[in-house]
């Protein structure tokens, strides 16, 4: 479309490739070669072994995965119904209404995670509320965190959704009640899924607020990278990365999977 | 259907309609008959669907009240009101086959559980879709989904069933059966009001017992089709349903005006204008004859449209345009030729003059 | 307009008894309040009293903002982000550029790999460059397996300049993704039609292409600009100790050093640089309709 001519384009996609793959590609593959790997002392890793997989599967490392995945989970579905049910209460009110709730739950985007940290660390380390050194203040930061992503994609998804059928079913005499989980919820599925995937992606590999927060019985597994290349042992880093990407693209795959077929609905 | 049918009938009683200061529905009086279908008729902007919005309960009116059989329902929000409705756009929900959209209401309503299938396939079976219960909304045509959109607005045995414009996303073809089929509907369901909101005047002289004719949130007009057909009332009435010549002429006498210096006769209980005031002439097209007559116009031809079965000839006439649609003519006459053209004094109506509300669009096709 | 029996039986007008809309809006609202603002608030506070002595004071204002090493975070977390920002755009603009309008086989995995990448978190990037320009890294080691020198020249990685590499990897898609929506629905008759009249490839970016890319670039690049702002996975897996930022100043000073009340100024400090982005953010993504 932009170049016509083979050789032109041929000069821009050899261009790409440079850019990209040294960029984007190399860096995944490094950390799965390395975690594959006994030495790198050289160009290219040797000595192959599958033995850090056994340590990162197993021990302190299966807790920190775990760990991880049950606080992605929770946070993830707290920040579904609190972004939710915010997006859909927003939609109903008059625009300032709106604008102000949008903004509201947008916020915790814009603060630095840190910062999120450093306050639910400050806020709940006193009476009346003591959550400091438990793991329910890890999910609640990891919540608070990810819940402007919830709200942010179920608003978009309510916006986009053709108000004529919930006046269709009002019509049809459909209490708001019922018009919400018959009609908005189940039209609403797909982006719903999205979000919760989007929402346990970000908690999987949250460590700014964590770092200031996790209690020594709840290590997540990103804290647990961060200790093992602190002390050095990249090849063990470089496995347990492994782990957390392989166990977030399985969840999304998941969650994508139901995604389809509510659409296909 | 009869069974536990909801009482029809809708009164509009001073119903104002305003958005941020902007009236768009002012001061509506209108009653719908129990069993009556009522065509509300504009152009878009006129006010008609915001009429039919505040009796589902969309709009709230900033005055004025909303009957439903007898009953307030101004306050009541639109799942409490009992109505039948059907939107332009359908609004069939996607994730329901097309048996669960029609239950959609009776669930709503508390139908008993035992009862729910054979009303589903009662109201599938009046559009003649119950073959189709087990398909999803995607999986149909415009036309069958249109029909499952009207088999569940029924399905609750509404007293009045509000269709906004359902037609209109529909090809030709489809709407010419469909019309038929809306006229069948109307038969076979003599107890429910029909609101019938269209900008098509073909659509609301085929299938209405009465049309309301609004415009700029206004009600204009109000009659049966032939009343307002053959009797329009005002100048949009007249050019809004069907075609129309208007004439600027001036009230001589008891049936009998003038067109500058030509005498012309109207029918005589519309000239109700005294004398010397100025009024409007409206004939429709096809009513003009060629050749000289009663009520003779001269002047020249400006153009001729041929219309397979008809030609429409315009003439300029005294510096005003009239159009006469003829059957076909055999030797159609020529720009710029000389012509003559005649009405019957029974078929020219008197209007008040108004405020020059565009004539009749020529490129329109009458009824 | 006849009057009907229908309407002679007035009934008294039946109400309505819903609550109004507002109403729903007050439990998230109230949880959030707690979960997120509270604390702010609680910052706040903290960062006006000293541990020392009791009342409300600028004290740990004073102290901070006199320090030498807040200066010097502050700069540094400033022009990294600014300059990741101008290198992800950069950068995000021709990759989007290649993808979108020199389409090329395998075009889609490559866009569907980068909102993969999107959902990894940064710290992988500082992880995966220790391998490849880290002191026993790959780029070293080919160094030393070509030359025989005992050493390689890449030491980049605990400097800034590492950082810099970090982020302008890791934030180039946050830049990429909303560029590929903008440019699918640019009408690529338009590009033909430019090209037909003349216009060279240089000419359809800077006169076609990009005023229609600018209001996502504007998005993209403010959200990534905040997002470096606030970046911590990035600064702290370098393990280098001559780069701080103001989001490490705030983990060393209250993990590290537990000094709450400069911990608590520093973060109040980056709220409001932030926030104050951010707010610019969703202003020129709201204009640019994104």
């Amino acid at each position: 479309m932009l170049v016509h001519s083979r050789a032109g384009k041929r000069a821009t996609w050899a261009v790409f490739l440079l850019l990209f793959v040294p960029l984007f590609a190399v860096p995944l593959l490094v950390i799965l070669a390395a975690s594959l790997a006994t030495h790198w002392s050289g160009a290219f890793p040797s000595g192959p072994t599958v033995e850090r997989y056994a340590a990162a599967t197993s021990g302190d490392s299966l807790q920190a995965l775990t760990t991880s995945l049950a606080t992605a989970l929770a946070a993830s579905v707290l920040a579904l119904t609190l972004g939710g049910w915010a997006a859909l209460a927003a939609a109903s009110l008059r625009s300032r209404g709106r604008r102000l709730l949008d903004a509201l739950f947008i916020l915790p985007v814009a603060v630095p995670s840190v910062v999120v940290g450093l306050a639910v660390l400050v806020a709940y380390s006193r009476p009346p509320v003591l959550l400091n050194g438990t793991r329910w203040i890890v999910i609640l930061a990891h919540t608070v965190l990810v819940t402007a992503f919830a709200h942010q994609s179920v608003a978009a998804a309510v916006r986009r959704l053709d108000p004529m059928y919930e006046q269709a079913a009002a019509g049809l005499g459909a209490s708001p009640a019922r018009v919400l989980w018959r009609v908005k919820l189940p039209l609403l599925l797909p982006s719903l899924t999205s979000a919760v995937g989007l929402c346990f992606a970000l908690s999987m590999g949250e460590l700014s607020a964590t770092m200031m927060l996790y209690p020594p019985d709840w290590t997540p597994l990103p804290v647990q990278i961060f200790a093992a290349t602190d002390r050095g042992s990249l090849f063990t880093g470089a496995a347990l990365a492994v782990v957390l990407m392989t166990s977030t693209l399985l969840v999304l795959a998941a969650v994508s999977r139901i995604r389809t077929r509510a659409s296909y609905r | 259907m009869n069974p536990g049918t909801a009482p029809g009938g809708i009164r509009f009683d001073g119903v104002t309609v305003a958005y941020g200061g902007t009236v768009v529905l002012d001061r509506l009086d209108l009653t719908v008959e129990p069993g009556e279908f009522m065509a509300l008729l504009g152009p878009s902007g006129s006010g008609k669907t915001t009429a039919l919005r505040a009796v589902a309960g969309f709009v709230r009116p900033a005055a004025g009240r909303v009957f439903l059989g007898g009953r307030d329902v101004t306050a009541l929000p639109p799942h409490r009101r009992g109505i039948g409705m059907v939107v332009q756009s359908y609004a069939l929900f996607p994730h329901l086959k097309v048996k669960d959209n029609v239950a959609f209401g009776l669930k709503a309503h508390r139908t008993p559980k035992a009862e729910i299938p054979g009303r589903v396939t009662e109201a599938l079976e009046l559009v003649g879709m119950a073959a189709y219960a087990e398909r999803h909304p995607r999986e149909l045509s415009g036309g069958q989904q249109q029909r499952v959109a009207i088999a569940r607005a029924l399905a609750i045995r509404p007293g009045v069933l509000l269709l906004d414009e359902p037609l209109s996303a529909l090809d030709a073809r489809l709407r010419s059966g469909m019309l038929a089929e809306l006229a069948r509907l109307h038969r076979e369901l003599p107890d429910v009001s029909i609101l019938y909101v269209t900008h098509d005047q073909v659509e609301a002289l085929t299938l209405a017992d009465r049309i309301a004719v609004m415009d700029r949130s206004r009600l204009q007009d109000c009659g049966t089709p032939e009343e307002l057909y053959r009797r329009p009332r005002t100048e949009f009435t007249a050019s809004f349903v069907g075609n129309a010549n208007l004439l600027p002429v001036t009230v001589t006498g008891e049936g009998a005006v003038r067109l500058g210096d030509r005498p012309l006769g109207v029918l005589a209980e519309t000239g109700t204008a005294a004398a010397g005031a100025t009024a409007t002439l409206c004939v429709r097209p096809h009513l003009v004859g060629l050749g000289d007559g009663p009520n003779a116009l001269t002047g020249s031809v400006t153009e001729v449209q041929w219309r397979g079965s008809t030609h429409r000839v315009h003439a300029d006439v005294d510096g005003h345009r009239v159009m006469a649609d003829l059957r076909e003519l055999r030797e159609p006459p020529a720009i710029g030729d000389p012509v003559t053209l005649h009405y019957a004094t029974e078929d020219a109506v008197l209007l008040p003059a108004g405020a020059g509300a565009g004539a009749g669009d020529p490129t329109e096709a009458g009824p | 307009m006849t009057a009907t029996a229908a309407t002679a039986a007035t009934t008294a007008p039946a109400r309505s008894r819903t609550v109004p809309a507002w109403v729903w809006a007050l439990p998230p609202v109230a949880v959030l309040a707690l979960a997120f603002l509270y604390p702010l608030v609680l910052v706040g506070r903290q960062s006006v009293t000293p541990d020392d002595g009791g009342g409300v004071s600028l004290d740990p204002y004073a102290d901070v903002f006199a320090s030498e090493v807040f200066r010097d975070a502050l700069t540094t977390t400033v022009w990294l982000a600014a300059g990741s920002t101008v290198g992800c755009l950069v950068l995000g603009f021709a990759l989007a550029l290649v993808i979108a309008f020199v389409p090329f086989p395998g075009g889609r995995t490559v866009a569907r790999f980068v909102d993969v990448f999107l959902s990894f978190p940064s710290f992988l990037i500082t992880l995966a460059l220790l391998f490849v320009y880290g002191s026993v890294g790959m780029a070293n080691g080919l160094w030393t397996d070509v030359t025989g020198a005992a050493d390689g020249p890449f030491h980049f990685l605990t400097t800034p300049w590492g950082v810099l590499l970090a982020e302008i990897t890791f934030f180039t898609p946050f830049v990429m993704r909303p560029l590929l929506a903008a440019f699918s629905q640019l009408d690529t008759g338009q590009l033909e039609v430019a090209s037909s009249l003349g216009a060279g490839p240089a000419r359809i970016i800077r006169q076609v292409i990009l005023p229609e890319a600018l209001p996502a670039l504007a998005a993209g690049g403010s959200l990534v600009l905040v997002m470096c702002l606030n970046e911590f996975g990035i600064v702290l897996f370098t393990g280098a100790k001559d780069v701080t930022t103001l989001p490490m100043l705030v983990y060393s000073k209250a993990i590290l050093e537990s000094d709450y009340p400069a911990a608590c100024v520093v973060a109040v400090v980056n709220i409001a640089l932030s926030v104050g982005l951010y707010s610019l953010y969703r202003v020129v993504s709201r204009r640019a309709g994104a």
